[in-house]
């Protein structure tokens, strides 16, 4: 069984599909082939759609409470709402996580430092903005020291509001964030 | 017993000509302007013999219009007596400097820092002036100060100019404004932020040294702080703590709100216990009004701010845990399951989970609903058996006590000079509660007692607060059953604008001593709202307990702290 059999293959790539041969017996189809190939090979079929799926079943969020609604989340991710049951659990270091929640108030003094938290957590990635300082720096939106709008800074996927939203309201965004990666379409990071 | 009008008269029989504009508003509060070359000696005088050894912290005021500025000191007492000395020192706007008391009082370092960074009232003998909350491009705005061009236009408030080095850093230089150059005080250099690179060159003297940094972002820990320790091996040499990461600038945008409008800021300022707070401020604008608190509504503050105080205690405990994970992430899940029946007590009469804005001038804002304590007496006793269970199960651990015990110890007497108040310092055997020092609403009526411990260290400061539980379980019986009908606010009608004046108010938040220092000048915000936060103190404890130790100790002892860095933030 080729490999065109699994998975509709481009016709570009039949040609670099060399069959070896030992004393005139075929032995083995090689498939020579680059990267941007593999990724119009996923982009073509089902295998996405797997890769969406398993993605969708493991968003792991960052541990990162920065106001109110980061007791909140405390309890998003403990016992009583239990995200685990989305696939969904608090991880301590960026480097192990694929959601970022904007829990609270970005200070000036503390925007630099969550750029560089942004930057460590590996793609593909997403952004959840929790909360109306947040979203537009809520009740502390004059302040001298916070900065209003979080979206200019960070691709925010999904807006919760709410000062501080219910563990509820967690869990909602959170199947709309699910939804959302689960028709993912576009190249990156496949 | 030591009165206000005895400290007064001694202070003005040891130094004649000093004290002027005294004021005596009760037996318990003292308001005096000390001349500005005496206040050490004042300062000196009221710790070596009135007994006052709380340096409760300070507060800087402009007052434009009289164009001065004003440093209140807060003393108080360690349980000797109850009296609180609000002393005011004055010095001019322009180029204002006041004397330093870092050298009577070791956490008087933090409060000088932010005076200094606020309002700009330079501290003369401070030994290390720079920022505490802002970050370099806020340096030298002086927020606070009452012709601050950056409020409310929140893009103006910049001061300082960025320019990138060859190597990849960015400095920051801070040119002078048109006032400074038409005065001709054009500042040669301006203290600033140590940066990283910096702190290395200075501190670091051999190969072995290097130093690591513990945060900003914390797994468990409801808000960022930065811990830098400088280690060797595994062993802390030095600690450094840099705060305000979230600095909101609350104090700034209560002036600037109507007096009801701030009680919602007030909530979010410590989260965790928002109904303390909200009892601070109303407390406080009460003493300034004169309003008398029908007897129900005190009964309905203090069954809330007890509840609060049990949720506080078991998030805080909960979060400790998870960081020692010794005893693991079990108990952490059964707390926050535990916590959320208190939650929703506390939901079923407030209609909030966290932040609140219960508390009003003069009463509360509604009544308990139908059948609140026939839930109460559902619940209560449910939770006294999972805290009792809670207590034996810390007992009973071998690692947890390996780990807790003799670990961050602080003595009886460091405690007290270090200014740190609430469980922290009643581990150490200190029974300071403001609830009992300074007692308000119907706390002298209900029967409780002073939790302390005997060591002081992680393990004692756990012990306490589950300790706490049980006696605010305790105090919540006894007010269900004494609560009289009635009305739940003053019949008074509370003006729209506060008439002139100033108040000090105490409570005892879950973490410790919280005080609220609000002065009016007859208009419809507040003049000045001063917050001393107990966790505030509690922080600057932490970098000489950490020295000597092992980094996973560190961890450990700061987790035990129930550190809510929102509330040392503002």
């Amino acid at each position: 069984m080729g490999i065109s059999d699994v998975i509709p293959v481009p016709v570009a790539i039949d040609d670099e599909i060399e069959k070896w041969t030992i004393f005139g017996q075929p032995v083995a189809e090689v498939w020579f082939t680059t990267t941007e190939k593999i990724h119009q090979i996923i982009q073509m079929g089902p295998i996405k759609n797997i890769f969406n799926w398993g993605r969708k079943n493991s968003v792991y969020f960052l541990m990162q409470p920065m106001g109110c609604c980061g007791v909140e989340m405390f309890v998003f991710g403990a016992a009583p709402y239990d995200s685990d049951r989305f696939g969904c659990i608090p991880r301590n270091t960026p480097r192990q996580t694929d959601v970022m929640i904007i829990s609270g108030y970005l200070t000036r003094k503390y925007l630099p430092v969550f750029k560089n938290l942004w930057e460590q957590m590996p793609e593909p990635k997403w952004c959840i903005a929790i909360g109306e300082c947040a979203i537009s720096g809520g009740p502390f939106y004059d302040s001298y020291n916070i900065v209003q709008n979080t979206g200019d800074y960070f691709p925010i996927d999904v807006y919760i509001p709410g000062c501080p939203p219910r563990p509820e309201q967690f869990l909602e965004g959170l199947i709309n964030l699910q939804e959302k990666i689960k028709q993912r379409k576009d190249l990156r990071d496949y | 017993m030591t009165t206000a009008s005895e400290v007064l008269s001694s202070i003005q029989s040891a130094f004649p000509g000093a004290v002027s504009d005294a004021r005596v508003e009760s037996d318990r509060r003292l308001w005096a302007t000390i001349d500005s070359n005496k206040i050490l000696d004042v300062c000196k005088h009221l710790t070596g013999k009135l007994n006052f050894d709380h340096y409760s912290g300070s507060a800087g005021v402009d007052w434009i219009a009289r164009n001065e500025m004003e440093v209140v000191q807060i003393m108080a007492s360690h349980g000797a007596h109850q009296v609180v000395a609000m002393l005011k020192v004055k010095t001019p706007r322009t180029n204002p400097s006041v004397k330093s008391l870092t050298g009577l009082y070791w956490n008087a370092s933090w409060y000088e820092r932010e005076i200094w960074e606020m309002l700009g009232i330079n501290f003369e003998g401070h030994p290390e002036l720079y920022p505490l909350l802002l970050s370099d491009p806020l340096v030298g705005v002086w927020p606070w100060r009452k012709d601050f061009k950056g409020y409310p236009d929140y893009t103006t408030g910049e001061r300082a100019v960025a320019i990138p080095t060859p190597d990849g850093y960015t400095e920051y230089s801070f040119p002078p404004t048109p006032a400074e150059i038409e005065a001709g005080t054009v500042p040669t250099e301006r203290p600033k932020y140590p940066s990283f690179l910096e702190r290395e060159t200075r501190e670091i003297k051999s190969d072995s040294e290097m130093i690591m940094h513990l945060g900003p972002q914390h797994a468990m820990v409801p808000g960022p702080f930065l811990l830098d320790v400088l280690v060797e091996g595994e062993r802390v040499k030095k600690a450094f703590l840099d705060i305000g990461y979230i600095h909101k600038g609350i104090e700034k945008i209560m002036e600037n709100r109507t007096w009801l409008q701030d009680i919602v800021y007030t909530d979010r300022m410590c989260y965790v216990a928002s109904l303390s707070n909200n009892e601070c401020y109303c407390g406080a604008v009460e003493k300034i009004l004169g309003l008398e608190v029908p007897l129900r509504a005190q009964y309905i503050r203090v069954i809330l701010e007890e509840l609060s105080r049990i949720q506080s205690h078991l998030i805080g405990t909960g979060e400790f845990l998870t960081l020692i994970a010794g005893v693991g992430f079990a108990p952490w899940q059964y707390m926050i399951m535990d916590r959320e029946r208190i939650i929703s007590l506390i939901e079923s009469v407030t209609g909030a989970r966290l932040t609140h804005t219960f508390v009003r001038f003069g009463g509360v804002r509604n009544d308990l609903p139908e059948g609140f304590a026939e839930q109460c007496k559902k619940d209560l006793p449910f939770m006294r058996s999972r805290i009792e269970e809670f207590i034996e199960l810390f007992a009973q651990d071998p690692i947890y006590h390996a780990r807790m015990e003799n670990v961050g110890s602080i003595s009886p007497e460091t405690g007290k000079r270090m200014g740190c108040s609430g469980p922290v310092l009643r581990a150490t055997g200190v029974a300071y509660d403001m609830r009992k020092e300074d007692p308000i609403l119907v706390y002298p009526e209900l029967d409780f007692k002073v939790i302390t411990g005997t060591r002081g260290d992680s393990a004692d400061r756990i012990d306490v607060r589950m300790r706490e539980i049980l006696e605010s379980i305790h105090i919540i019986e006894q007010c269900l059953d004494k609560i009289p009908s009635g009305p739940i606010k003053t019949e008074a009608k509370i003006p729209k604008k506060v008439p002139a004046g100033e108040a000090y108010y105490r409570v005892e938040d879950p973490r410790g001593e919280m005080g609220m220092y609000v002065i009016s000048d007859g208009g419809d915000k507040p003049y000045r709202v001063k917050v001393r936060g107990p966790f505030y103190a509690t922080f600057q404890t932490l970098t000489p307990l950490l020295e000597g130790t092992y980094i996973a100790d560190a961890v450990a002892i700061a987790g035990s702290m129930d550190g809510c860095p929102s509330e040392s933030d503002r």
